[in-house]
């Protein structure tokens, strides 16, 4: 093939110049491959090509420089630039703005929120206190309660005992709708009292059980508040009990017109 | 320029794919001036021209990885960039003016003869209107127009084996 021939053709200027088309390109370097003198009139072609273009530059404006290294300051390999060291402060000092502004906002919303919450807090501790007197008391009458069933649960057993004499005690005369009941311990001789029914007494009266012993009367106890059966005083010997209401603490003989039930000890 | 540094090709291309700024700024210092005038010969409108430089620059920063140094200098990659972006440009310009191909055409012919004057100056445009009109038309068409020679082929009615000759007939005037 005509080497010079092809050279001189135009077709490297057209190739360097990108008009060629992609027949004449694939050919053209397929050729420079094969023949040095056409891979080196495309080197000399593309140098005197540079050359000229560079003796006609013409100098763009300043700006654009500017512009171009400002769009890709960020595409830089990082270097120890000045410029870069005194641009971040004022980038951060902006964020440290926003995040002070923040700071400021959350601070005021989280203080409103503790007044709130110390208010509900205030209000829930309350009712957690009422509730908790509530229970302590409801637990105090369930034990006060506790203790009266087991006492009336006691009395029962001591009244089904079989060493135990009944001596029922009515009303007296004027007083019949008064009832009260002693349980006697054969054994023991210790004394027993059922307050069946009996007015209320005042706070300076007490009710006082008295033994009628060979026609005397022996003091039996005084009737304190007592769930179910009250243990009173040991009578050894009795052959009647009577309840007469006395001042506070009892009284060493009884008050006869303030009796109130009266009843004998069954002999049987 | 008299640079302190001057890098000879090898080493400003490797400085430039390790992504040195002082590459980039020798670069542009270097090549801008060439580049712009390239720009300048296909649009002449001086503040467009100055925003094509800007994003022939760009694309030559983010674009130099796919640089083959074995198949041609650094100047020929970036002339092609340039030659490529300004016809791009005035494409996409001549489209928002003229919608139809036709007119398209038709401007080509208004642009080489009415721009004489001014472009007169200006590299490789001065040589092109030193040619024989039939040679002056495929290079402008060819290289100011960015057409392909089969687009020039069915523009002009000429065979492409006619266009091909002219127009290497024309390049070979130019040298």
């Amino acid at each position: 093939m005509d080497i010079k021939a092809y050279i001189e053709s135009g077709v490297i200027e057209s190739y360097v110049l990108g008009m060629a088309d992609a027949q004449e390109a694939a050919e053209l370097l397929q050729l420079s491959a094969q023949y040095p003198e056409i891979k080196q009139a495309v080197s000399a072609f593309e140098a005197s090509l540079e050359k000229s273009a560079l003796a006609n530059a013409i100098a763009p404006p300043a700006f654009v420089k500017e512009k171009i290294f400002s769009a890709l300051q960020e595409e830089f390999a990082a270097k120890k630039t000045t410029a870069t060291v005194i641009d971040m402060p004022s980038a951060s000092t902006n964020w440290l703005r926003y995040i002070a502004v923040a700071s400021v906002i959350l601070l005021i919303g989280s203080s409103v929120l503790n007044v709130y919450y110390f208010n509900k807090f205030n209000e829930v501790n309350n009712k957690y206190a009422s509730l908790l007197n509530d229970k302590n008391s409801l637990e105090a009458s369930i034990n006060i309660y506790k203790t009266k069933t087991l006492d009336i649960y006691n009395s029962m057993q001591l009244m089904s005992d079989p060493m135990m004499i009944k001596v029922s005690m009515p009303g007296v005369k004027g007083k019949e709708e008064n009832l009260a009941t002693v349980f006697w311990d054969k054994k023991t001789k210790d004394v027993y009292l059922l307050a069946n029914k009996l007015p209320q007494t005042t706070e300076d009266k007490q009710y006082q059980l008295w033994a009628i012993v060979d026609g005397k009367p022996v003091d039996a106890g005084l009737l304190n508040d007592c769930n179910g059966l009250c243990r009173l005083k040991n009578i050894p010997n009795a052959q009647m009990f009577a309840i007469t209401l006395e001042k506070k603490g009892g009284s060493a003989s009884p008050t006869m017109e303030q009796m109130f039930v009266a009843g004998a000890v069954s002999t049987s | 320029m008299e640079a302190v540094t001057k890098y000879s090709e090898t080493e400003l291309v490797l400085l430039l794919k390790q992504r040195q700024q002082s590459a980039f700024s020798y670069l542009y210092d270097n090549y801008s001036g060439a580049l712009h005038a390239v720009i300048l010969n296909i649009i002449l409108d001086t503040e467009l021209a100055s925003d094509v430089l800007q994003d022939v620059f760009v694309k030559i920063w983010r674009q130099i990885n796919s640089y083959d140094d074995t198949k041609g200098r650094l100047y020929t990659w970036m002339l092609n960039i340039a030659r490529n972006a300004s016809i791009d440009t005035i494409r996409s310009k001549n489209f928002q003016n003229n919608k139809q191909n036709r007119e398209l055409t038709e401007n080509v012919y208004e642009s080489a003869g009415s721009t004489q004057l001014m472009t007169d100056k200006i590299g490789l445009r001065k040589l092109v209107h030193q040619l024989k009109e039939e040679h002056k038309v495929l290079i402008e068409l060819s290289y100011f127009q960015g057409f392909t020679q089969d687009e020039i082929s069915k523009m002009l009615n000429l065979p492409l084996g006619t266009v091909k000759t002219r127009l290497r007939t024309a390049l070979i005037q130019l040298r």
